[in-house]
């Protein structure tokens, strides 16, 4: 029995010829992401569509929940309104989180979250916004004399621990997210390897049939997809944005 | 289609940049359909609600002033009342006075007359009683006394006798 977690498919290759950057790799990740994206979009505007003042419809209470539970999200973890700004942010982010995390859940489609990429990209954005944070809190001198402190000997250390910021975020939510593809893919394939052993027993050309169904893999891989994918992928979608919110309530803070 | 798959764990620069622009468009995409229209609502309703407190202290301030008013016109027109009775009552009080004291004159007036008929009336019966006693006593003398007295002694017994019973009566 062959086992076998590969990365996102590449659908496309566009040669560019730039020596860092490489070529563009149209891959799963891409596409899925553009669906992702579709989805919240499209979401957002059947939500919003024919808004009214007085005696809301369901769709308009839903979306106005999230709305609320967004502001509430991002005003009580900064205490106040100061970042009213980043609210669209963060929800693009826990959305795009989300949505992602569970696309896998259809089967069909490979999380873009399952791809470091995806990750790094957003940990780097949050990781410029709170260093942006930081300067506007205490000018660029007083950003970088941070870094000395408590004494000069901390320097590097300082430095590490800042840059470990993105990397942990990034790497924590990937590697979430990459081992619930990978449980999933083990247990398929074992429960492939048990059915087809199990059904191998009934002899003849019917069990030789039957066992190239994995009959097992119906119902069981269910239960664990509950805590991979719906608990880890909410959980996980909820602690970057959680981390992206303090981080930059910390920074302004000096 | 597919031409092989890339790592499991790497980072692909232009995966990378693709996906942050995806989050930036992402965060315009859910800023203008989301958030720009639900916040327009809520903010309209707020500004409803607003209102219609507003509109509602109002009305409030309005009817409280009109209470007062009413309460002053009530007031006003209680005091009126008020007067009026008094006045009523003063010039009934005038009335009965003049009245009574009308009556009390024209009962002295009456009084008056009444007693000065009277005493005329008096006079009167004196005067005839005197004239008669005094014929009477002429009589009774003339008779009574045989002889016949002087006229003048029996002048002066007349006088007395007339003198004395003016003086009993």
């Amino acid at each position: 029995m062959e086992f076998d977690i590969s990365g996102a498919r590449i659908f496309f290759r566009i040669p560019t010829g730039i020596p860092v950057l490489g070529d563009i790799l149209i891959t799963e990740t891409w596409v899925v992401s553009w669906i992702v994206m579709a989805i919240i979009t499209g979401l957002c505007i059947y939500l919003t569509r024919d808004l009214k003042v007085e005696k809301i419809s369901k769709r308009q209470a839903i979306a106005e929940m999230i709305v609320d539970s967004a502001n509430n999200l991002v005003r009580n973890n900064t205490g106040g309104t100061k970042f009213d700004r980043l609210i669209p942010f963060v929800s693009a982010l826990f959305a795009t989180s989300v949505v992602s995390n569970l696309i896998s859940l259809t089967g069909i489609f490979r999380s873009p979250t399952a791809d470091l990429s995806t990750e790094a990209g957003w940990a780097v954005v949050v990781f410029i916004m709170i260093t942006m944070e930081k300067i506007k809190a205490g000018g660029i001198l007083g950003y970088m004399k941070g870094f000395t402190e408590p004494i000069a000997v901390m320097t590097p250390f300082n430095i590490l621990s800042e840059l470990a910021t993105p990397v942990s975020m990034a790497c924590r939510h990937f590697g979430n997210i990459l081992s619930g593809v990978v449980i999933n893919g083990l247990i398929y394939a074992a429960l492939a390897v048990a059915s087809a052993a199990l059904l191998g027993l009934i002899p003849g050309a019917v069990g030789d049939f039957l066992s190239h169904i994995p009959i097992l893999s119906v119902g069981i891989p269910a239960i664990l997809s509950f805590y991979f994918d719906w608990f880890s992928g909410v959980m996980q979608a909820f602690i970057f944005t959680m981390l992206t919110i303090m981080y930059i309530a910390n920074a302004a803070e000096g | 289609m597919s031409s092989g798959t890339q790592e499991l764990v790497t980072i692909i620069p232009w995966t990378f940049i693709a996906q942050i622009l995806n989050l930036f468009i992402q965060v315009y995409l859910i800023k203008r359909f989301l958030f720009k229209p639900i916040n327009e609502v809520l903010e309209k309703r707020r500004q409803m609600a607003d209102q219609e407190i507003k509109e509602a202290r109002e009305a409030k301030e309005a009817a409280d002033s009109l209470k007062v008013q009413y309460e002053e016109g009530l007031a006003g027109a209680r005091a009126e009342a008020a007067q009026i009775v008094q006045s009523a009552q003063k010039e009934a009080q005038i009335k009965a006075d003049e009245t009574l004291k009308q009556a009390q004159e024209h009962a002295a007036g009456i009084r008056r007359k009444a007693e000065a008929d009277i005493a005329q009336e008096k006079k009167k019966a004196i005067n005839e009683v005197k004239d008669e006693i005094g014929g009477l006593a002429m009589d009774i003398a003339g008779k009574v006394v045989e002889k016949e007295i002087n006229e003048a002694d029996h002048k002066k017994l007349i006088d007395e006798f007339i003198k004395n019973v003016g003086e009993a009566s």
